[in-house]
C-alpha cells in the first residue's frame, strides 16, 4: 500500500514555475460562466436559450464541439506518429499530448451533450436501438471508442513503473486509426446531407481531419511556449521544429481544399452552394471569412511558420495561436453557410423568413455561455495537470 | 392481400389561400402557436401577368412523406421510421433532438415540439386514417385541393387522378420519390 502511494507520489509535483494560476483562474471564471449557462438551459429550455431555429437547425455548439474533438483526434494523431511510426521527436511530448488529447475531447463532449435534447436518452438508445445508416451513429461510436483508448493511454503513459513502450504504441497507432475515422465520419455527418448542396461531398470530411491536425500541432506550440515562459528548452526543439513543419503543410492543404471548394461552388453557380459561398465571399459572413479563416486560420500562420523557418518557437507558438482562433471561423463559417439557403422560398405564408432570400443565425448569450463551460474545462483541468503532475516525458 | 400505400394528390389551383387546412391541421395535432411550429404552410407564389390581368396560385405542402427519405437515414435512433403504409412519422419517446433529422429535409418540413420534447411533423393524421376518417386538411379544405388515398387501389381518387392528370413532385432532383403529388 504504501509502496503504491510512493509510485503515485513519484508522478506528482507542485509546479511553481510553469505560469499555471491566471489559466486555472480563468478557466474557474469560464467554468461558471459555463455553469450559469447551463442552468439556464436545464430551466428555461433549449428553444429559449439558444439561437438555432427551424431553417437552421445547427448553430454554435455544432461548431465548437467540432471545433473541440477534431482538435483532439488531431493531438491524437500526432501522438500517433510519435507512438507507433517514429517519430520519436513527438515522443517527450507524449504525456501532455495524450492528457491534452482527453480533456478537449471532454470539452467537445460538453458542447454536443448541452446541444442535445435528450443527451441521456442517447446513452441507451445507442445501445438499443442504433440506425447504422445515421453517420452520427458511427461518429458516436467512434468518439466513444476514442475515448476509451485516450483513457487507457493515459494509464500507460502515467504509469509510475514506467512506461510500457509497446502497448503505447498499439495504443497510439489505435488512436489515431479511430481518431481519423471519429473526424472523417463527423464531416460525413455534413458530408452525407444531399438537402443542403455546400455541405454534401467529400470536402469537410478530409478538411476536417486535415486542419484537426494543424491544430493539434498549433495547441502543443503554444502550450509548451506558455508552460516554458516563451523559451522551450533544446530538448523539445527538435519536436516543435517538427510541428510547426506538419502544421505547415497541413495549412498548405487547407488552402489546397478550401480553394478548389469556393471555386467549385463559383463555376456556373449550382443554385444553395453558390449562395452559401456568397455568404462567406461577400455576405453576412464576409468578415468571418476574410478575417477569421483567411487571414487568422491560414494567411499569417503560414506566413509567421514560413518566417520563423521552423527554427524560431515562439513566432511558431504565435503561429499556433493565429490558428487557434482562425481555426474556430473555419468550423463556425462552414457550418452556418451551408444552411443559409432556405429550403423554400421565403414567400408570404411560406413560414420562412428570409432576407435577401437567406436565412439567418446569431449566437445567443446562452449558446456564447457554453461554449465557454467548454473552454473553460479545458483551460482549467489541463492547467490544472500542469500545476500538479509531472508531464515531461522521456524519449523512447 | 398488398399493404395499403398512401398518398396525397393536390390541385393547388383550387386553392382560395383561406388557410383553414393549417388551423385544422393545429387544432387536430396540438401543434404549439409559434412562428416555427407547423406542420403544414400555403405559400403564396409570385404574381402573374400585367395589371389589370393578375393571377396568383398558392402551394399548399406539408412534410412529403418521402419514400426515400433521407430524414430517416441520418436519424441515429430509429425515431423516424416509416409505416408499411409508407407513412413517415417520428417516435417522440426515441428522439434525441439533434436535429440531424430538420438538416436533411429538403423541404423543411420538420421543426422542435416544446410539447412532445421532440422533432415533430405531419403524421398524415395517422390517428384519424385508423378509424376510416381522412387527414383534417384533406377533410376541412371547402375546395378539396387535396386528396388522400390508397396508390395501391386503382380505384382510389387519388390513383384515378394521378392516371388521368399530369403531375409533379417537389425537388425530384433531390430523388426523395415524395408521396405528395401536384397535378397541374
Amino acid at each position: 500500500m504504501s509502496t503504491r502511494i510512493e509510485n503515485l507520489r513519484s508522478l506528482i509535483r507542485i509546479n511553481r514555475d510553469v505560469p499555471t494560476i491566471p489559466f486555472i483562474a480563468a478557466g474557474a471564471v469560464l467554468l461558471v460562466l459555463g455553469l450559469i449557462g447551463v442552468a439556464r438551459v436545464i430551466f428555461e429550455g433549449h428553444e429559449a436559450v439558444y439561437g438555432a431555429t427551424r431553417q437552421v437547425p445547427w448553430g454554435l455548439l455544432i461548431a465548437t464541439y467540432a471545433y473541440f474533438v477534431i482538435t483532439s483526434t488531431g493531438l491524437a494523431f500526432i501522438g500517433g506518429l510519435g507512438h507507433a511510426f517514429g517519430f520519436h521527436q513527438y515522443a517527450r511530448l507524449s504525456k501532455r499530448i495524450v492528457l491534452m488529447a482527453f480533456i478537449v475531447l471532454l470539452a467537445g463532449f460538453t458542447q454536443i451533450g448541452m446541444e442535445l435534447g435528450h443527451p441521456f436518452r442517447l446513452m441507451y438508445l445507442f445501445l438499443i436501438s442504433p440506425n447504422f445508416s445515421a453517420p452520427i451513429v458511427w461518429m458516436g461510436i467512434f468518439y466513444g471508442i476514442e475515448l476509451l483508448i485516450l483513457g487507457l493511454e493515459l494509464l500507460v503513459v502515467f504509469n509510475p513503473n514506467g512506461t510500457n513502450h509497446k502497448l503505447a504504441a498499439v495504443l497510439g497507432f489505435l488512436a489515431l486509426l479511430v481518431g481519423v475515422m471519429a473526424t472523417s465520419n463527423l464531416g460525413f455527418v455534413f458530408g452525407s446531407l444531399t438537402a443542403r448542396p455546400f455541405f454534401h461531398g467529400i470536402y469537410f470530411p478530409t478538411f476536417l481531419v486535415v486542419s484537426g491536425i494543424a491544430g493539434g500541432a498549433s495547441l502543443l506550440l503554444v502550450i509548451y511556449n506558455i508552460v516554458y515562459k516563451f523559451n522551450v528548452p533544446d530538448q523539445f526543439k527538435d519536436a516543435m521544429s517538427s510541428l510547426g513543419k506538419l502544421m505547415g503543410l497541413c495549412i498548405g492543404i487547407m488552402i489546397f481544399l478550401s480553394f478548389w471548394k469556393i471555386i467549385s461552388s463559383l463555376y456556373t453557380e449550382p443554385k444553395e452552394a453558390y449562395d452559401s459561398v456568397i455568404v462567406l465571399l461577400s455576405g453576412p459572413l464576409y468578415a468571418n471569412f476574410w478575417i477569421g479563416e483567411v487571414l487568422m486560420a491560414l494567411v499569417l500562420p503560414l506566413a509567421l511558420l514560413i518566417a520563423s523557418k521552423a527554427k524560431e518557437i515562439r513566432i511558431m507558438g504565435l503561429a499556433g495561436l493565429t490558428f487557434l482562433i482562425g481555426m474556430f471561423f473555419t468550423r463556425y463559417d462552414f457550418i452556418v453557410a451551408g444552411q443559409m439557403p432556405p429550403m423554400r422560398a421565403g414567400n408570404e405564408g411560406s413560414g420562412v423568413e428570409a432576407i435577401n432570400g437567406l436565412m439567418h443565425y446569431v449566437p445567443s448569450s446562452g449558446e456564447w455561455m457554453i461554449f465557454a463551460l467548454g473552454l473553460g474545462l479545458f483551460l482549467f483541468l489541463y492547467f490544472l495537470s500542469e500545476r500538479f503532475l509531472i508531464l515531461d516525458a522521456d524519449a523512447h | 392481400m398488398k399493404n395499403k400505400r398512401y398518398a396525397i394528390v393536390l390541385d393547388t389551383k383550387k386553392c382560395l389561400n383561406c388557410k383553414a387546412c393549417t388551423v385544422a391541421c393545429k387544432f387536430e395535432n396540438f401543434v404549439p402557436v409559434g412562428d416555427d411550429t407547423y406542420r403544414i404552410w400555403v405559400t403564396e407564389l409570385p404574381l402573374q401577368g400585367k395589371f389589370p390581368h393578375l393571377h396568383q396560385e398558392y402551394q399548399t405542402s406539408q412534410c412529403q412523406h418521402c419514400e426515400n427519405a433521407p430524414c430517416e437515414k441520418v436519424c441515429p435512433t430509429k425515431a423516424t421510421f416509416t409505416t408499411p403504409e409508407g407513412v413517415v412519422l417520428v417516435d417522440y419517446k426515441k428522439c434525441i433532438l439533434c436535429k440531424a433529422c430538420m438538416t436533411a429535409c429538403p423541404y423543411d418540413a420538420r421543426f422542435v415540439s416544446e410539447h412532445h420534447e421532440s422533432v415533430e411533423k405531419c403524421t398524415f393524421c395517422m390517428h384519424r386514417v385508423s378509424e376510416g376518417r381522412e387527414p383534417a386538411c384533406v377533410e376541412t379544405c371547402p375546395v378539396r385541393v387535396r386528396e388522400f388515398g390508397d396508390l395501391n387501389d386503382p380505384n382510389s381518387k387519388v390513383s384515378r387522378l394521378l392516371s388521368s392528370r399530369p403531375y409533379l413532385q417537389l425537388k425530384p432532383e433531390k430523388n426523395t420519390r415524395p408521396r405528395l403529388f401536384y397535378v397541374l
